[in-house]
């Protein structure tokens, strides 16, 4: 009698198996090639800023070895402190690239470490897209997981972080994420130590990737606690949270950056409290358990008091003996969006730590933007203990999205999910033809785990609540009886929207997130051919070959890795900002005059100085556009020389032409932007110093520079170098002729070209022919 | 063969006095009749092994420099009336002369020419204006035709800089020094020049021939008769107000003071003008570093990547002076090591050894960072000696730390109790057998 269906059993299962994989492999596949825009229009190289550090922080590895890797010393930057670079990184992203050459190595694929980097983001992609799937899997249905694993994979929203050269920590770390968040959904379902002992390592993973890991130790008790509130307090939940804490707060503990901060910073204390406060609750299930009702309550509520007191009292002491360390404050800027621009300009003058526009919601995310509330709705109406889980993500990661730009990347999983269960619940009713046949194959799914219910018990569990939703759902439509018409319009609408979102998603890959942002490419609106600008390579090549070895590169710190990186010079500040009072210095030496910055830089040995100017070409990302924030970051350290309000006009503008504060025509960053660029003439009607950035003609035009010269400027202006000079090369202070007691008369020399004799007075002359007189 | 055997003699000799590198010198005269006039001079120069090429300072073929090579390291201007150099010389030719390094003497006179003054507010002083002597009615010598414009000032008015002026040259008891000729006026603001001469304090600059109406420029002690400048390259330039100060006749004469009628035998002039010849071209007062060794102490070499903080260092550095054209292990006790990160974090004493080179050991500050062995050795009349080594100073590596520290005993112990206390509970557990109450238990389960 079991036999038949068997058969059919292990046909629908062998061709579901099939399907999944095909489609998950697919998604994978897709999700790569999207991401390869950029080294196709250009070419295979590393991006932007952070991912100049983690390759060359990578090659060291690769090079070196691990245990120096662990220790390395970098003293190339943050000249003169030094950086320790075991202790200050995440080293799961270069262990895993440096793993994967150490791999290619041994099987005898020669790569170079660089096309690892380059390539290491979007086939983690496709690993991103298989968590995805099997998380929504256990949250909904294999084929919500199918819709989220595609969804994932092209999304708009992760790709930004994780196209072809984008190597960063992002890029393995959402896979972690997700991974870890499915292990634990796993766990929690099944109670099992193995899978919450899984989910520990995976999150050990992701500790060491990304400093986003708070998110998960904060989002897991914040899960567990809602669960607590919500009675849904069972034994697996004990089992699977505690397993978790206790192993991952011992394995993050092992990565050096993390070091102590599990046990000591407020950020991980709401894991902690967690902790006791389940442990509190199963001591109290036991005790009701075992003790009589008004035993139980007179205990419950002594006990409660005095452990609220008790708890309350240490956490109060331990913040004020500093043991616990206060939040830091790019977590109060999580709270107060308003914080970080008052009280930590570093953290503000980041473009990704500002606030979302709703428009980059749509942009990053199209059409799931609009289905997630849907998936949220589906996950509330049928709750059960991991869609909690969902849940509460979906709502923290809408949060943290809507606050900084760059935590849009943790929103996108979880919309992906909610998406595709959005979809899945959509086609689930109007998909109505072959009712017959999903009906047979739920029904089979229902008999093939009835089989298995004895032999594996967690499996029974997760398919309880697919089993439920597969009864419920398909009757539920049939009573309604919606015509085949209306279902095929719909259905072919809802395959439109895909399509858009698909057109979109490609579209917004390949203009807006495949940029390399070191190579620079425009089209030129007469004849509309593409140029490439590779200006910022340029000055970094000269550098590398006409500065001495150990030259030190004063820069704004955005460009300090490149330089690190592709230069291989000693930079002063850079993207790592850990030290602020440092990047302030090289923000007072930007702001102050020439003469006092000089100080500054010679006290600080610097050699060269590096800025971006995009005046000539108009490129708006360029230093005289970040000066505000150089300006606020000296003033937040040295508030008697720099004075924000002096950078502006009387009407309270920010402007460079004539008009512009005396403050600012005269501070370094002025003058080495705009050395010589009053007399460029761009075009031949316009006036001269015409800046095209910010569209006008520039208020200082002809100075000079005393204590720097110009040693290099790219083709385009985009980067200019000048040399600082050296104390020894102002040999002679000399007189100048307005300091001198003695006014110098105006000497006119009499020697020219043919002339050369020189003159002096009262020269005895031979005088020839002439009877001297007596 | 003779000939040979006095040009090697010569040789020899010169190069006890000057380095041969050093030797070319340009002299630039108002008219041939100062070659005479100040033959002994130019005698002891070329004694000492100078090479002397005598150029009237308008001369139409000067050249100082042929294809970006210097042929002089050496210029001397005994013209004090020129308005303009001739040839390639021009007062910007002769800064970037003395900015590439070598080293000018000048000397002026009341009726200084233009190029004179230009080049000397080049230097960061000025002459005084045209006509006006430095006159004092004190001290001024018999000679004097009644102006009182030749003057005699003590030799306890020299700088005190033994390798500019000379050892005994510059004592109270000395000879004083004839003096005709022009105040200077030094920069205030410029700590690089140096005053090598002053008149007595009751001396004052000013046209002898007009009556006193505005203030002088230069007064008393502030009157500045000779005085030099070592530039940051170590370019040595010395002015003189007065020609005269250099001539056969100051170096010959006997002076005595008109009123109080002191008399000395010799004037000072010529022990004076020497050793300032011999300290503005470079033959005393310079100091150079030979070698600087630093390494950890009980090793012989520097570490290959960095230090390691905390660790012991030994800095070596050899500094030699250059004495009589030959370089020699320099003495002095008061040359000090910095190890700067921004700001020093040690600072010491530099101890001499036995072998003539300097020392210091200490022991390397527990911050890391790129810190700089910085020797900066700044002292009047001597070369600015300044050098500085660069080193990383790394923290320490997994490796380094403490392997067992006392205060995390109680967490070994709890650690190796744990693992003794499950090892026994194993043991007990799987090797106790509960007999009575094990039986029905089992026949319990096997009914169901």
């Amino acid at each position: 009698m079991n036999r038949t269906p068997k058969m059919i059993n292990s046909k629908v299962a062998g061709y579901s198996s099939l399907i999944t994989f095909s489609i998950l492999l697919i998604a994978w596949l897709a999700g790569f090639s999207s991401r390869l825009f950029a080294v196709i229009r250009f070419e295979s190289i590393i991006h932007e800023f952070d991912p100049w550090f983690n390759y060359r922080a990578t090659a060291y590895m690769v090079q070196h070895g691990w245990y120096k890797f662990l220790n390395w010393f970098d003293e190339r930057a943050w000249y003169p402190l030094g950086r320790i670079v075991g202790g200050t990184v995440y080293p799961g992203l270069m262990i895993t690239s440096g793993g994967i050459h150490y791999l290619l190595h041994v099987l005898n694929i020669p790569v170079h470490i660089r096309d690892i980097c380059v390539f290491l983001a979007p086939v983690f992609s496709g690993l991103t897209s298989i968590s995805t799937y099997l998380l929504t899997k256990e949250l909904w249905s294999s084929g919500a997981g199918l819709f989220a694993a595609s969804f994932i994979a092209i999304v708009p929203g992760y790709i930004s972080r994780s196209v072809a050269g984008s190597y960063d920590n992002e890029g393995i770390a959402i896979f972690a994420l997700q991974f870890t968040y499915f292990l634990w959904v796993r766990s929690v379902k099944t109670g099992s130590v193995f899978w919450s002992a899984g989910a520990a390592i995976s999150y050990f993973y992701m500790v060491s990737a990304w400093g986003g890991y708070v998110f998960i130790i904060n989002l897991i008790p914040l899960h567990v606690f809602v669960l607590l509130i919500m009675g849904r307090y069972s034994p697996r939940l004990l089992t699977s949270y505690s397993t978790f804490y206790i192993l991952g707060l011992l394995f993050s503990m092992q990565i050096p950056f993390v070091g102590f901060q599990p046990i000591r910073t407020s950020e991980h204390m709401a894991a902690l409290g967690v902790f006791v406060l389940l442990m509190a609750v199963a001591t109290l299930r036991h005790l009701q358990s075992v003790l009589s009702r008004h035993e139980f309550r007179k205990l419950f509520f002594v006990g409660a008091l005095l452990v609220g007191v008790t708890v309350f009292v240490a956490v109060v002491l331990l913040t004020m003996f500093g043991v616990v360390a206060p939040w830091s404050g790019r977590f109060y800027s999580l709270w107060d969006t308003g914080y970080a621009k008052i009280h930590i300009p570093i953290i503000a003058s980041v473009s990704e730590h500002q606030p979302t526009t709703w428009f980059s919601f749509f942009f990053d995310l199209h059409i799931l933007v609009c289905a997630f509330p849907v998936g949220v709705w589906y996950c509330i109406k049928q709750i059960n203990d991991e869609r909690v889980f969902v849940v509460l993500y979906a709502i923290s990661a809408v949060y943290f999205a809507g606050v900084m730009v760059r935590l849009m990347l943790t929103l996108t999983p979880v919309v992906c999910m909610l998406a595709g269960v959005a979809f899945s619940g959509l086609l689930d009713v109007f998909l109505q033809e072959d009712s017959s046949k999903r009906m047979g194959s739920a029904m089979n799914a229902v008999t093939e785990t009835d089989d298995q219910e004895d032999s594996i018990e967690r499996k029974t569990l997760y398919d309880k609540a697919g089993k439920l939703k597969h009864r419920t759902k398909p009757d539920s439509p049939q009573d309604n009886g919606i015509s085949s018409n209306l279902k095929s319009i719909v259905i072919l609408a809802v395959l439109m929207l895909l399509m858009m979102f698909a057109v979109h998603c490609t579209w917004v890959t390949s203009n807006a997130y495949s940029s390399p942002s070191i190579v620079l490419a425009f089209h030129n609106s007469q004849d509309g051919s593409r140029n490439i600008l590779d200006d910022f390579r340029e000055a970094y090549y000269w550098l590398s070959q006409n500065t001495a070895d150990d030259a030190r590169i004063m820069s704004w710190w955005d460009y300090g890795y490149q330089i690190a990186g592709m230069a291989n010079r000693t930079t002063l500040v850079d993207n790592n900002t850990w030290n602020n009072s440092h990047i302030a210095l090289v923000g007072k030496a930007m702001s102050s005059t020439e003469e006092k910055s000089y100080e500054i830089m010679t006290s600080l040995d610097v050699d060269y100085v590096l800025v971006i100017f995009g005046g000539v070409i108009g490129y708006s990302g360029d230093d005289i556009n970040k000066f505000l924030w150089m300006v606020r970051i000296a003033e937040g350290e040295h508030p008697k020389d720099i004075k924000e309000s002096d950078y502006f006009t009387d009407r309270g503008e920010f402007r460079v032409d004539a008009e512009g504060a005396p403050a600012l025509l005269n501070c370094l960053m002025y003058k080495l932007s705009y050395y010589r660029f009053g007399e460029l003439k761009l075009d031949y009607r316009g006036p001269s110093g015409y800046d095209r950035t910010r569209n006008a003609v520039i208020g200082n035009k002809d100075f000079d520079l005393t204590y720097l010269e110009e040693a290099y400027t790219t083709e385009h202006w985009l980067v200019r170098i000048y040399r600082v000079k050296k104390p020894f090369e102002f040999n002679r202070p000399s007189l100048k002729g307005t300091q001198r007691l003695l006014p110098p008369t105006n000497f006119i020399s009499r020697k020219n070209s043919k002339r050369r004799k020189g003159y002096i007075r009262n020269r005895p002359v031979v005088v020839k022919g002439k009877r001297t007189l007596k | 063969m003779w000939k040979y055997a006095l040009i090697a003699l010569l040789g020899i000799y010169s190069s006890n006095a000057v380095l041969q590198t050093d030797a070319n010198t340009l002299v630039l005269l108002d008219n041939l009749a100062i070659r005479e006039t100040h033959s002994i001079f130019f005698k002891s120069l070329q004694d000492r092994g100078f090479k002397l090429t005598y150029k009237l300072a308008d001369d139409s073929s000067l050249l100082l420099s042929r294809y970006g090579e210097y042929l002089y390291k050496n210029v001397i201007i005994f013209a004090p009336s020129v308005e303009e150099f001739g040839g390639d010389i021009s007062v910007e030719r002769l800064a970037k002369f003395v900015d590439d390094g070598g080293n000018v003497l000048v000397a002026g006179s009341e009726k200084s020419g233009d190029a004179l003054r230009e080049f000397a507010s080049e230097c960061g002083f000025e002459l005084d204006e045209e006509n006006a002597a430095v006159i004092d009615h004190l001290n001024y010598d018999v000679s004097d035709a009644g102006e009182h414009t030749t003057i005699l000032t003590s030799a306890k008015n020299l700088i005190q800089a033994d390798t500019i002026v000379g050892k005994e040259n510059s004592k109270a008891d000395s000879a004083p020094l004839v003096y005709r000729g022009t105040g200077l006026i030094a920069d205030k603001e410029n700590p690089l020049v140096l005053k090598l001469l002053t008149a007595e304090s009751s001396a004052y600059s000013y046209n002898p021939q007009s009556s006193v109406t505005d203030y002088p420029h230069a007064v008393g002690r502030g009157t500045l008769l000779i005085a030099a400048l070592q530039a940051r390259n170590n370019a040595r330039v010395v002015f003189s107000g007065s020609l005269l100060f250099f001539s056969d006749e100051s170096f010959t004469t006997a002076v005595q003071y008109a009123q109080s009628g002191v008399f000395h035998k010799l004037s000072g002039n010529r022990v004076v003008a020497e050793s300032i010849s011999q300290w503005v071209f470079g033959e005393t007062g310079r100091l150079r570093v030979a070698s600087v060794q630093h390494h950890k102490e009980g090793e012989l070499l520097p570490p290959g990547e960095a230090y390691t903080i905390t660790d012991p260092v030994i800095y070596t550095i050899a500094i030699e002076e250059l004495v009589a054209g030959k370089w020699q292990a320099y003495k002095a006790s008061d040359i000090q090591l910095e190890f700067v990160r921004i700001d020093p974090f040690v600072r010491t004493f530099l101890k001499q050894t036995k072998t003539g080179s300097y020392e210091a050991r200490f022991e390397i500050p527990d911050v890391y960072g790129v810190y700089q062995f910085k020797v900066d050795y700044n002292r009047v009349g001597y070369t600015h000696l300044y050098s500085t080594t660069q080193v990383s100073v790394r923290p320490l590596e997994h490796t380094q730390y403490e392997r067992f520290i006392p205060s995390a005993f109680p967490y070994y112990t709890s650690a190796f109790s744990m693992m003794i206390g499950v090892f026994i509970f194993s043991f007990v557990f799987l090797h106790f057998k509960d007999e009575p109450l094990g039986k029905p238990l089992r026949e319990d389960k096997k009914s169901q």
